[in-house]
């Protein structure tokens, strides 16, 4: 059973007037089973945010349509069922970690005393119970992240969906990040996510999709690479593209 | 800010002596219900307004929504937590008005026994120093060595000790006739906040405090339906059953702005 589908999505961005800017997204089909680890990868600006938005209901398709869970994406139902990671940690920065937790506990109708337990085990998971009556506002962005992870994850949710979930984390923090997708994948969690680091994406995903542009250029299996994810990816996207240094740098 | 002003206005009354118009608590009410009005109505488009632009700008409307929260039930919750603030610091001005009223009646008759004008400052600056020194010294008090939140304890003090303070010297002759008057004033808060709350999701916080600048100059003639200080003059009263009338044709404002609110939330993309 596919937990996401997306049939011939598009996002065409438009302006006051109505009149379109950006085509973010063009005629995209993904499907993502449940139990995969599925790596969306694309360059910057390739519509990979763009999507997840869409995923998630905050953002409305312009064509296509997209099921989660089976259902349209704004169906409380089927956002009850996820959990998500944003590329930037938006958080509260009035409110403590512990605070926030809870408060994202509250989102999922957690019970006090299950919200209570979870928020304590998800702190001391993220290494953050020694700051837990911090002000978020006064947090590094690799602490903002591990905190923003552990809010994802308080409902335990069906489907993950990370939007660079590494980006801002130290290479120790990296390597947590993994283990726990590995470890949250085994339980048989779903998982979707976007990287950068296509090292790190080949490490953890079962399956992949490269967009560019806003459409898809490719789409496999992890195991079935002949070479690195690194080079593929360059011999998808990086085509055609050149880097001149400026002159005046030279020299 | 805003609450401190409208306390600082309030707590002042008592001096105003010399415009009395025949009664001498006569400015300390009038200036205290205008107060709870035109500030209150500050109060209620900007403390609408930026909560819910914070959330959109901010990126946290994205974490709420993107967890198994409706749309219309994040909109009316975000309201109703608005309005639950403007409710604390209605009732914190009008404990002080109402304070500010029976000090300058206090002070007027010390003033006409003794002969001595001085004795009216009393009132004014026991209340300024009760609702506007203590609450922010005990909370940064508080903050140093409990670590307190400021602000919240700020209120929270304030608003204890303008109640403290209105029961103090509690006269039920004189709230029977300043309570229903200030109640009144919450119902032009409640439809200025519904729709500062509609145009917020919609517009930037500019455009959405540009736009009640608008209703507010549109709404200047219905004001007066609410704001009935002339009504008190010379032991006169406000009978509630006006006020309820007054509840009554608010309520359909009210839903209407927060339907429109809705309506503008419900489909809008945000990223």
């Amino acid at each position: 059973m596919n937990v996401i589908e997306l049939n011939g999505v598009g996002k065409t961005f438009r302006d006051f007037w109505l009149r379109p800017t950006v085509k973010a997204v063009d005629g995209l089909d993904l499907a993502v089973a449940q139990g995969e680890v599925f790596g969306l990868l694309g360059p910057n600006g390739s519509g990979k945010s763009t999507t997840i938005k869409m995923i998630l209901g905050l953002l409305a398709p312009s064509a296509g349509t997209i099921s989660l869970f089976g259902l349209p994406p704004r169906a409380r139902a089927a956002r009850a069922r996820l959990g998500y990671l944003p590329e930037l940690s938006y958080l509260h920065p009035f409110l403590t970690a512990k605070e926030t937790l809870g408060y994202y506990a509250g989102l999922c109708n957690l019970p006090r005393a299950v919200a209570k337990a979870r928020t304590a085990e998800l702190l001391e998971m993220v290494g953050l119970s020694a700051v837990a009556t911090r002000p978020v506002g006064g947090f590094s962005k690799g602490m903002a992240r591990r905190l923003a992870l552990a809010s994802a994850l308080i409902g335990r949710p069906e489907l993950l969906i990370l939007d660079e979930p590494t980006s801002g984390l130290d290479p120790v923090s990296t390597n947590e990040v993994k283990t726990l997708v590995k470890t949250l994948a085994a339980g048989g969690m779903t998982i979707l996510l976007t990287s950068h680091l296509l090292a790190d994406a080949e490490d953890v995903c079962d399956r992949f999709a490269i967009v560019n542009h806003g459409a898809k250029v490719a789409e496999g299996k992890v195991a079935d690479m002949t070479t690195s994810l690194q080079d593929f990816f360059l011999a998808k996207v990086g085509e055609g593209r050149t880097f001149e240094v400026a002159p005046f740098l030279k020299g | 800010m805003l609450t401190l002003t409208a306390l600082g206005c309030a707590a002042i009354l008592p001096s105003l002596h010399f415009h009395q118009f025949g009664e001498s608590s006569r400015m300390a009410r009038d200036a205290g219900l205008s107060a709870l009005l035109i500030v209150g109505l500050a109060y209620s488009v900007f403390c609408t307004v930026k909560p819910y632009r914070r959330e959109i700008e901010s990126g946290t409307l994205q974490m709420a929504l993107a967890a198994s929260v409706s749309r219309p039930g994040f909109f009316l919750s975000k309201l109703a937590g608005v309005f639950l603030a403007y409710l604390v610091f209605a009732v914190t001005v009008t404990c002080v008005a109402l304070t500010a009223v029976n000090g300058a009646e206090l002070g007027g008759a010390l003033a006409a026994k003794t002969g001595d004008i001085a004795k009216m400052y009393g009132p004014s600056l026991a209340l300024a120093v009760s609702v506007l020194v203590l609450p922010p010294v005990l909370a940064a008090a508080l903050n140093r060595f409990l670590r307190f939140r400021f602000v919240p304890t700020a209120t929270f003090l304030s608003l204890v000790l303008a109640a403290g303070a209105a029961a103090f010297r509690f006269s039920p002759h004189l709230a029977a006739r300043f309570l229903p008057a200030a109640v009144l004033l919450v119902f032009p808060a409640a439809v200025f906040m519904a729709a500062a709350a509609a145009f917020a999701v919609r517009w930037p916080a500019n455009a959405a405090t540009a736009l009640m600048g608008v209703l507010f100059a549109l709404q200047l003639p219905f004001l007066g339906d609410y704001y009935l200080s002339d009504a008190l003059s010379r032991g006169g009263t406000v009978p509630w059953s006006f006020v309820g009338l007054a509840a009554l044709a608010t309520l359909p404002l009210v839903a209407a702005f927060a339907l429109l609110g809705i309506r503008l939330f419900k489909d809008r993309d945000y990223s």
